[in-house]
């Protein structure tokens, strides 16, 4: 296993503006918050780490700083060794489409698109041509036991299968991170520990975070990161 | 071959989301099928209405218009219209003896009450005028006589009692040629005065666009009570073929300053301009149409972006770029725009065919809704860039998305 980190952030602090309406002419003041306070971790290759605490303690904050959704308002954040903070948008997109597969607590697969069509999808940004695509798109629904789902919409598919729809859309560009939020949020048990089966194969060779406040989930991770009004409880690794 | 790859790709998804919400994509071509039909068909009325009065007026073999001014109605008076060319018998004399003027003929309008039992009646225009060979006779005779009645201004000349009806007026009476009917500016007028059907002719009511009955000048201002001033709704003037018509309108209108002398183009873009207000109204429900079509595609694609705001903001989160969910949007709404385009072209052709099946029954014009295939274009040209400046708003919101949205729900 390569010792440097896939992911990593040093001191990242991001605080947002809270009460302020955001209109033109709004007189109501805002109040400042803190969501993430001087967080310091990383994450290697075939890891499974999850990101643990209650509503408010600054978990999908820091989810959007790993997965260069957001930058920090200080400290660092590096994806394989790439640092985003200062990177504009179309930096990080590109970041984001090299590096990094998000899997969303409601799937967000578009529901006029086959199976196959919504993990081709992303792949398009990657310049490769159609039959390539879904080579790669069948290839990876086979992975995650959807073989016999390629042509199947969203609507026919159940919450599990969705879902494994979606990690497989993640791994389209063969990322080096994983991000999930929430993933089994949406599931039944059995669905979840599919699931969860699922992201532990993922993390054999991808460095996986999971965002989750389902015990279930976090009692399979690694390692648990627990954060608390914005900062690491137990303990910052490196 | 990157970029065609994308282009591919993109086109593949913009078909399968509208293949995907059939009634939908139904429903927006069909809304700018309505917006192109707009355009056609009532751009189509606008063509066939100036087309038509050009053909009309360089059928009627006239060159010239005399007139005091715009036939206005006058209700309360007997007749009905207030014509403005006083001593209409004297001055088409005067004016028909240049030597440049092949014939001037006077010309007055009034309603008239017709009976063929004298029982009940109809209010139709009766005109009052010579007939000449521009007027087409489908059944029957032009007049015999002469305007005998005149009789230099005297009106004491015989009565030739003849009369030439349209097809129309045939079929509303139940009359033909060798009947009589009773004609009269009243009632009591008409019961006094029969006449003979000598000929059929939809010439008159072609250009008025409802039924009529045509008689002598002079007889029509008997019937009507009008002899006293002699007056008539316009004379019409024909030349020699060597006159230049501007410069013979310039003569006239010197001799008669009181009186304005068109030609036949400016006769029609008076006519037009005294019709302002509708044409403008048929501009407005065009631009109206066009609006709506536009606002209909931003309504459908903002609805397709706000309905998928979260799917699309995952993508974004997936790394694909703003320009290839855009494109997405784009290349339905070009698919809409050429479809729609089609089928509202493909429908103006047999809508056309009905309104002027329509317009001929109930008004007498033939082709009054022209589509050249000029016309047809531009309402497909305008299908396209309508539905995709309609999707521009969607686009904008496609790239006001924050990609962070899709972690959000």
């Amino acid at each position: 296993m390569n010792d440097s980190p896939v992911v990593e952030c040093t001191d990242v602090v991001r605080t947002y503006a809270r009460g302020s309406t955001g209109r033109l002419f709004s007189r109501q003041p805002g109040t400042s918050v803190t969501a993430v306070d001087a967080v310091s971790m990383a994450v290697q290759r075939g890891e499974l780490v999850g990101l643990a605490g209650p509503s408010g303690s600054g978990k999908s904050t820091l989810l959007h700083l790993l997965a260069a959704l957001e930058t920090p308002d200080s400290g660092h954040v590096q994806i394989t060794g790439v640092d985003t903070t200062s990177m504009g948008e179309r930096g990080r997109t590109a970041i984001r489409r090299d590096h990094v597969g998000i899997v969303f607590q409601r799937f967000h697969l578009l529901p006029s698109l086959t199976a196959l069509q919504n993990v081709a999808l992303p792949m398009i940004e990657q310049g490769k041509g159609k039959r390539s695509r879904r080579r790669r798109a069948r290839s990876l629904l086979e992975d995650v036991g959807l073989g016999d789902r390629l042509s199947h919409r969203p609507a026919a598919l159940s919450g599990g299968e969705q879902q494994r729809v979606a990690v497989a859309r993640a791994l389209g560009g063969n990322p080096d991170l994983v991000i999930a939020d929430e993933p089994t949020g949406e599931l039944d048990s059995t669905a979840s520990e599919a699931v969860l089966d699922l992201l532990a194969d993922v993390a054999t060779d991808h460095a996986v975070v999971v965002a989750s406040h389902d015990p279930m989930a976090i009692d399979r991770m690694d390692r648990v990161l627990r954060l608390r009004d914005g900062k690491l409880t137990n303990g910052q690794t490196q | 071959m990157r970029g065609v790859s994308r282009l591919r790709a993109v086109t593949g998804i913009g078909l399968t989301q509208l293949r995907h919400h059939r009634t939908r994509t139904l429903l927006a071509i069909i809304g700018i099928a309505l917006a192109v039909l707009s355009v056609t068909l009532l751009g189509g009325v606008g063509l066939g209405v100036v087309e038509t009065g050009q053909e009309q007026f360089d059928a009627s073999g006239r060159d010239l218009w005399v007139t005091g001014g715009p036939v206005q109605l006058a209700p309360g008076t007997v007749g009905g219209f207030e014509n403005t060319v006083v001593d209409a018998h004297s001055v088409a004399a005067s004016i028909d003896s240049r030597a440049d003027v092949r014939a001037a003929v006077p010309m007055a309008y009034q309603t008239v009450y017709v009976s063929p039992t004298g029982d009940e009646w109809e209010t139709i225009v009766g005109v009052g005028s010579g007939v000449g060979p521009a007027v087409e006779i489908t059944n029957g005779t032009q007049f015999e006589h002469g305007d005998v009645h005149y009789a230099n201004g005297t009106y004491t000349g015989p009565m030739t009692h003849e009369i030439i009806i349209d097809p129309r007026t045939a079929e509303l009476l139940d009359v033909g040629v060798g009947d009589t009917i009773y004609v009269g500016g009243t009632i009591s007028a008409a019961r006094a005065n029969q006449f003979e059907i000598v000929g059929v002719s939809p010439t008159f009511s072609r250009f008025l666009g409802t039924p009529s009955v045509t008689l002598h000048l002079s007889e029509l201002q008997e019937v009507t009570g009008t002899t006293a001033t002699d007056r008539a709704s316009l004379i019409t003037v024909s030349l020699h073929a060597d006159a230049s018509p501007e410069t013979v309108a310039s003569a006239i209108e010197a001799e008669y300053p009181e009186y304005t002398v068109r030609t036949n183009s400016e006769q029609l873009e008076a006519t037009l301009e005294r019709q302002a207000v509708l044409l403008a109204s048929g501009g407005s429900l065009v631009v109206l149409g066009v609006l709506a079509g536009l606002t209909l595609t931003a309504n459908l694609m903002v609805s397709v972006v706000y309905q998928q705001r979260q799917e699309l903001a995952a993508l974004k989160a997936l790394g694909s770029r703003t320009s290839t969910l855009v494109g997405v949007v784009l290349i339905q709404a070009l698919v809409l725009g050429v479809l729609g385009g089609i089928v509202g072209v493909a429908a103006t052709l047999p809508l056309v065919e009905l309104l002027n099946f329509a317009a001929a029954t109930l008004v007498g014009f033939e082709d009054v809704v022209r589509t050249p295939q000029w016309l047809l274009g531009a309402g497909l040209a305008i299908a396209v860039p309508m539905s995709l400046v309609g999707s521009l708003l969607a686009g904008w919101q496609i790239a006001l998305l924050s990609p962070e949205e899709g972690l959000q729900w």
